[in-house]
């Protein structure tokens, strides 16, 4: 039962979901139709999904280790490796089932790999597919996420004191709120770090802070008043 | 090509065919959240009197996802309604933490409700920050409202439902049978449904108020099916038993009803319907 | 290697094999029922005055809808289990092959009273575009669409069973997930809603839904709502789609979401065994353990962003810039 570290914990994984959301190459409905680039899916959606695959990994290693960073790098290397599967099959679906070339819509030189996209793109869209430099991004915004997920599973399991399943659900329902508050910040789509859009970081992160620091003291009240509990 | 012009009043719902209670918006948030906050307090009431207090939990949490959703969130629909549960389970572990102080064993738990009020200060807080202008700006009418509201109505829905599988809200009791059990889980989505899907399932310009409640109660109906047969298998003594065939009876009657009403009522208020027929050509 | 090891390895294929097939029957049900983001042109096109015959299950997001079918199977499922193992002492396995299939059985028709009540609901709500509510559509999709939830339902089960009795299964039960059944069921149906929308609707969005329009672009803007409302023969209902879909968008993402599997298990299993973990689970190789998982896993991922990047390349210079108008 350590309040600091649980309020810690809590902030800093809000805010890394917060800011995972905002690294994903989110498409939405128009990626769907290779009217955008990014994965085809909402913020929500696609962050749910890598985070909670990262947290069934980070669920396992915890109970045969004691260590918080181990934990939470096993949650953020299994969001990864979800997003990095994701997005290159999406590419080969693109490609293959649909004769769409991954090209990016928000810039005009990739800065990464300095390859051209204007002319590779369809006119009258805003890119479609994933090309390198959304597919960093997306990597990086999978192990961000998956790391602020696991990080609150850790601190609610381990501080908290929680049972697995409390725990579980406590930091889904901690990282739900901050997604989604990212996803409203975001409004539709955002192809990664190199998106104008991700200039609106800011916003989101301080609203993140201040719900995952009433939520960190929710939960620490919760577990104060429980200590020597079963919970 | 041209879109047909916006109808400028809708016919009267034909007579029978809707669910019509005489309260706008703001007295259902009141009836709703006064009868829930009672009967969640006393856990000693039968089963299917809680089911009722749910289903009133869930029109007024289905109202502030409509009247949000309306103006456009810019991610879906769905979202809003996962915010409000999660916002619900963090108010319920809190309630269910406080649920000790100044209860009577068995009987009643007036502790619980600071959980909802502290998420109600939550969602009112995470609102405000929504909606201010130097903040996200979703320039949404009333937002603040809205999600204050949702994390209350999300807290109270989870805190009935931890109430109607337990009888009580004492903290050993629900966590031996919902948290480490994982019918927490079958909770979660299930509220977000009944939050969000009702005004997903009815979205267009044509979406009216009444069918949308009709899919409130229908789900929730199910809701109170689920738990009921949960009951069954769960319970140790024979009033949990009967109060258990008790819910699901009326869970499955409350579906059946208003299932039959919704599909009614939008069978006859659609343009039109057909058994079968070829589309509409465009030259 | 011991038993358990061997074990191990085998439920993990068995695990990767059912998640191959459960994502490949989500994507198709999604594909049946038009359902997350390509329902967005659905919905468009009778407002811009393309009255179709397609059928508009607008059931939230897959993730959440499939997550639903899942914990709602989970926990059915987990309820008959604590009533029937203790029928058969010992053989707790028996009582699973009965349990699974009745909890999936009550998720299907969850599916069919979800997927009526968001078609007519939608449909009757755009009244002023002229959109009949054509009963023969209703009727005919429910039964597509539920078998389809069925099979994805009863694979995620399963796996969240074997998952939950992994330890019991392969010869110590202190290898068993610290989840619930129901919470594995609703970790995974989240997981492979959101595989399944992100990938396989691709497929259906960008193609089918899409055909008379050119091979090889993106779809353009003013194409959205113009969708091709005319079949190979007659008027096209989803259930053409399904058929479609079914020769590489669904495959595709069935693999996308066995790979996940795959390599998130297989990591994991690989990790334990070189640090030392398995088979005798000494408690001091806990940390080493996990180290070496990590490992693997920044193996696998720096070897998926390099496959990314030649393919992307590769492609790139086989199609070369855009042609057209």
């Amino acid at each position: 039962m350590e309040p600091i570290l649980i309020i810690l914990c809590v902030v800093v994984g809000g805010l890394l979901a917060s800011l995972g959301a905002h690294l994903l190459p989110v498409g939405g409905a128009p990626a769907a139709m290779g009217t955008a680039t990014g994965i085809a899916t909402g913020t929500v959606q696609i962050m749910l999904g890598a985070a909670m695959t990262g947290l069934f990994t980070a669920a396992s290693a915890a109970t045969f280790t004691d260590s918080l960073l181990l934990v939470a790098l096993s949650g953020a290397i299994g969001a990864t490796v979800m997003i990095c599967v994701v997005m290159l099959m999406a590419n080969i679906l693109y490609t293959f089932g649909c004769g769409i070339v991954p090209v990016s819509g928000r810039v005009d030189v990739d800065p990464l790999t300095k390859e051209p996209q204007a002319p590779y793109k369809t006119p009258q869209t805003d890119g479609h597919g994933v090309p390198n430099v959304v597919y960093v991004s997306g990597m990086l915004g999978g192990f961000v996420g998956g790391f602020g997920g696991a990080l609150m599973y850790f601190a609610l399991l381990n501080y908290a004191d929680f049972t697995a399943g409390t725990a579980a659900i406590g930091a889904l329902s901690i990282f739900v709120p901050n997604a989604i508050i990212a996803a409203y910040n975001i409004r539709g789509t955002i192809e990664g770090f190199h998106d104008p859009k991700f200039k609106r970081l800011p916003f989101a992160m301080v609203t993140s802070l201040v719900v995952s620091l009433l939520c960190g003291i929710l939960v620490v009240i919760a577990s104060y008043l429980t200590v020597g509990g079963t919970m | 090509m041209t879109v047909t012009p916006a109808v400028v009043e809708e016919e009267p719902t034909k007579k029978g065919l809707s669910f019509k209670l005489p309260l706008d918006e703001t007295e259902m948030g009141l009836v709703a959240g006064i009868v829930a906050a009672i009967v969640l307090v006393f856990t000693g009431l039968p089963a299917v009197i809680k089911g009722i207090a749910l289903i009133l939990a869930f029109l007024w949490g289905m109202d502030s996802v409509r009247k949000t959703s309306k103006y456009g969130l810019g991610t879906g629909v769905p979202s809003i309604g996962v915010l409000a549960t999660g916002f619900g389970v963090v108010g319920a572990l809190v309630g269910l933490a406080l649920a000790k102080y100044g209860s009577i064993e068995g009987v009643a738990y007036p502790a619980v409700l600071v959980g909802a009020i502290l998420m109600g200060v939550i969602g009112l807080v995470a609102g405000i920050l929504s909606n201010h202008e130097k903040v996200i700006a979703m320039k949404i009418p009333r937002l603040e409202r809205a999600m204050m509201e949702l994390g209350m109505a999300g807290t109270l829905i989870i805190l009935l439902e931890c109430s109607i599988v337990t009888g009580s809200l004492n903290f050993d009791a629900v966590v031996n049978q919902v948290l480490n059990t994982g019918l927490i889980a079958f909770m979660f989505i299930f509220t977000c449904f009944g939050l969000l899907h009702p005004y997903n399932a009815c979205l267009g310009p044509d979406e009216n108020r009444e069918r949308t409640r009709m899919v409130a109660v229908e789900i929730t109906g199910l809701i109170c099916a689920f738990l009921g047969f949960a009951m069954i298998i769960l319970s140790s003594s024979s009033w949990a038993l009967w109060n258990g065939v008790s819910l699901l009876i009326f869970g499955v009657a409350v579906w059946a009803y208003f299932f039959w009403l919704f599909i009614k009522a939008c069978m006859d208020e659609a343009y039109e319907t057909v058994g079968t027929g070829m589309i509409k050509t465009i030259e | 290697m011991g038993l358990i090891v061997v074990l191990l390895f085998a439920w993990m294929l068995v695990i990767a094999f059912l998640a191959f097939l459960a994502c490949t029957f989500e994507d198709l049900e999604s594909d049946m029922g038009s359902q997350s983001n390509p329902n967005s042109q659905v919905q468009l096109a009778a407002q811009i005055g393309q009255v179709n015959r397609f059928f508009n299950k607008a059931i939230s997001g897959e993730p959440l809808s499939n997550a639903m079918y899942c914990a709602t199977a989970g926990t059915i499922a987990w309820l008959l289990l604590l009533k029937l193992e203790p029928l058969v002492p010992g053989e707790e396995w028996k009582a699973a092959v009965l349990a699974i299939p009745i909890g999936v059985a009550v998720a299907a028709a969850i599916n069919i009273i979800f997927s009526m009540t968001a078609h007519c609901g939608r449909t009757a709500a755009q009244k002023r575009f002229e959109q009949p509510i054509y009963l023969d559509v209703l009727y005919g999709h429910l039964l597509p669409i539920a078998t389809h939830a069925f099979m994805t339902t009863f694979f995620i089960t399963c796996i969240a069973y074997i998952q939950c009795n992994l330890g019991t299964l392969s010869g110590n039960p202190a290898l068993n997930h610290p989840f619930a059944l129901p919470l594995l069921g609703f970790i995974w149906g989240i997981t492979v809603g959101a595989i399944g929308s992100s990938t396989g609707d691709v497929h259906y969005g960008a193609e089918r839904e899409f055909q008379d329009r050119p091979f090889g672009e993106g779809k353009r803007v003013v194409y959205h709502g113009k969708i091709t409302r005319y079949a190979e023969c007659g008027v096209r209902t989803q259930r053409d789609i399904a058929g479609f879909c079914a020769k590489f968008g669904g495959p595709i993402t069935g693999m996308t979401f066995g790979l996940i599997i795959l390599f998130e298990n297989w990591r994991s299993l690989v990790g334990m065994q070189l640090g030392g973990y398995l088979p005798n689970l000494a408690a001091s190789a806990g940390n080493s353990a996990v180290t070496w998982a990590i490992v693997m896993g920044l193996i696998i991922v720096i070897a998926l962003a390099v496959v990314n990047y030649v393919f992307v390349r590769w492609v790139r210079k086989k199609c070369g810039p855009f042609v057209g108008v």
